[in-house]
């Protein structure tokens, strides 16, 4: 294990003090951060530069500062290297005149694989679009055109796998499906990096993120652990029981307790010491006779953390 | 080989589409039909010299004014452009070039598409310019010495086009301000100038393989400074094209493909 959370210990993927102008607008500032195997989220609001550390990650921008390196050795330099990287863009990027089964095996060509029909035909069934697979893409709803991206980055059995958006447009089923996938592959030990907006879908996904926020590294690591990073930013606790103004006002004389809020039978506590309220607050119901139905903290969540994160924007 | 064939392959399918080729192949033929009608008018016969001769002096018109200096360019320009121009307006690159193969297999792939494409389209133009004109001139010697000077220009002008239609969006409206303000107005006044100009590459190859009048009656802006020689102006098209292939590959080595 290494000391800084954005780092991990076998990296396949690292970022070393990466920036990236474009004319005088900075999209990504002094980023360094590493990938391993697994799956790791790469979270951020729109236009946090996501995406221009995604493509630089694959080679397809070049930093303007710093370096990133795939399996040692920078993407562009050795074209060798893209056998091992699968790379989903969030923009169409899709040939509308092949069928899903062409493009599919076009990806498959390019990439060397030896037996592009077959496994063409492998991919596209494992995305669940063998029964569209001789419609032309361009005719293709959103979320099949997904899918037909996450095959062609399949079809040669990457070790990296980089997905930018890859579930923007598919309906509920088809993310499940492709969630599940993702979890698969990094469970077998590929690395993969999900990139996306939407805190739910990165939530069901993996614990480990790294959250870029105005083109900086806002935060990394495991979700819990960077919500208890942030020490300056009291933990909201929501707790229910049979005589919520008798607990609040015993709760208010705690030194650990900033507020407290009735709301029926529900109390909602800021607090600095989550653990501490956590250990004394069953003792001090016993105390007052109170029955305790709920304590649970209200901002552990993806979301918790990621607005913290965002600040005021 | 596989990855060239397949970059070939799917360049010519994405760019050459039903409406566009049927649209730049009437273009094409759209010279002999000119000649067609021209002689429609004549009362003169094919055996009588007189018409012979009109009907000469109307072949190298519309051959030099109209063929090699406007349909083949426009042609050529509007296939080639699209040919690098397309990967980068539908955001492809990605897909084109983050994998494991040379960036020169991707040039020169792409410089063949476009030239098969282009070609496809001018030698149709230029056989049936040069077969409706036979009969009238009472020789076919010049069909084959056009289809292969139409070759040549097409094949320079597909090295010019394919990279300008990566680097500049408005890669149309530039290549037609190059064929005609460079092309036909400055380069047909400066006769040194005429090795940059691609359809007098294509003329000068026309005209070393072409009975001897072809040369003769040539105006003298339709070749320049150039010398007649089908090997000459066949090597400096695929010097161009070589050329132009490693560009593109210098392209996808060193810039960002993707904004």
């Amino acid at each position: 294990m290494t000391a800084n959370p954005a780092l991990v210990a076998a990296p396949t993927v690292e970022v070393a003090e990466v920036s990236k102008w474009f004319g005088q607008k900075v999209a990504v500032s002094d980023v360094s951060c590493s990938f391993g195997p697994g799956l790791t989220g790469l979270l951020g609001p729109n236009g946090a530069g996501k995406t221009t550390l995604l493509r630089m990650l694959t080679g397809l921008i070049l930093p303007s500062q710093g370096q990133v390196l795939v399996k040692g050795q920078k993407p562009r330099s050795n074209v060798e290297r893209y056998r091992e990287i699968g790379f989903v863009p969030e923009e169409s990027a899709i040939y509308n005149t092949l069928t899903g089964e062409e493009y599919v095996m076009f990806a498959a060509q390019l990439s060397g694989v030896a037996n592009p029909v077959q496994e063409a035909r492998r991919a596209i069934e494992t995305v669940g679009l063998t029964t569209d697979k001789d419609r032309a893409v361009g005719g293709f709803s959103k979320g099949m055109r997904q899918r037909a991206k996450v095959a062609a980055a399949l079809v040669h059995d990457p070790e990296i796998l980089v997905l930018d958006e890859p579930l923007n447009g598919t309906d509920p089923v088809q993310r499940a499906h492709l969630i599940s996938l993702f979890r698969d592959l990094a469970n077998q030990g590929s690395t993969v990096i999900v990139s996306s907006h939407v805190l739910q879908e990165v939530e069901r996904m993996t614990d480990r993120v790294i959250a870029i926020v105005d083109g900086k590294l806002a935060a990394a690591g495991d979700i819990s652990a960077i919500r208890h990073a942030m020490s300056d930013i009291p933990y909201r606790v929501l707790i229910e029981c049979d005589s919520s103004r008798r607990l609040g006002a015993a709760l208010l004389d705690n030194e650990r307790v900033f507020s407290v809020t009735i709301a029926g039978n529900r109390i909602h506590v800021e607090t600095s010491d989550l653990g501490g309220l956590g250990s004394m607050i069953s003792g001090l119901a016993r105390d007052l006779d109170i029955r305790l139905s709920r304590f649970a903290p209200e901002d552990e969540s993806l979301e918790s953390v990621f607005r913290y994160l965002v600040g005021g924007r | 080989m596989t990855a060239f064939l397949a970059i070939t392959r799917v360049t010519i399918k994405q760019t050459l589409r039903p409406r566009r080729a049927l649209g730049l192949g009437l273009l094409s033929v759209s010279t002999a039909v000119m000649y067609f009608l021209s002689g429609l008018g004549s009362s003169l016969g094919s055996d009588n010299d007189f018409a012979r001769r009109e009907a000469f002096d109307i072949f190298i018109g519309v051959t030099i004014g109209t063929f090699m200096n406007i349909v083949v360019p426009v042609v050529t320009l509007i296939i080639a452009t699209a040919v690098l121009g397309d990967e980068r307006r539908d955001n492809t690159m990605s897909f084109l070039a983050l994998r494991p193969i040379s960036r020169f297999t991707i040039g020169a792939a792409k410089m063949v598409a476009a030239f098969v494409e282009c070609f496809v389209l001018t030698g149709v133009g230029a056989l049936a310019l040069g077969l409706i004109s036979a009969p009238r001139i009472g020789s076919s010697a010049y069909v084959v010495p056009l289809v292969i000077g139409t070759a040549v220009a097409t094949a320079a002008y597909v090295a010019i086009f394919v990279p300008l239609g990566y680097l500049l969006k408005r890669a149309t409206l530039i290549g037609l301000t190059y064929v005609f303000i460079w092309e036909n107005g400055i380069a047909a006044t400066v006769p040194a100038l005429a090795s940059l100009s691609p359809w007098r590459i294509g003329i000068s190859a026309m005209s070393a393989l072409a009975p001897a009048d072809f040369l003769f009656e040539l105006p003298t802006f339709a070749t320049g400074s150039l010398s007649p020689g089908a090997g000459g102006a066949a090597a400096k098209a695929i010097v161009l094209v070589m050329l132009s292939a490693a560009s593109v590959a210098l392209i996808v080595r060193r810039r960002d493909l993707a904004t």
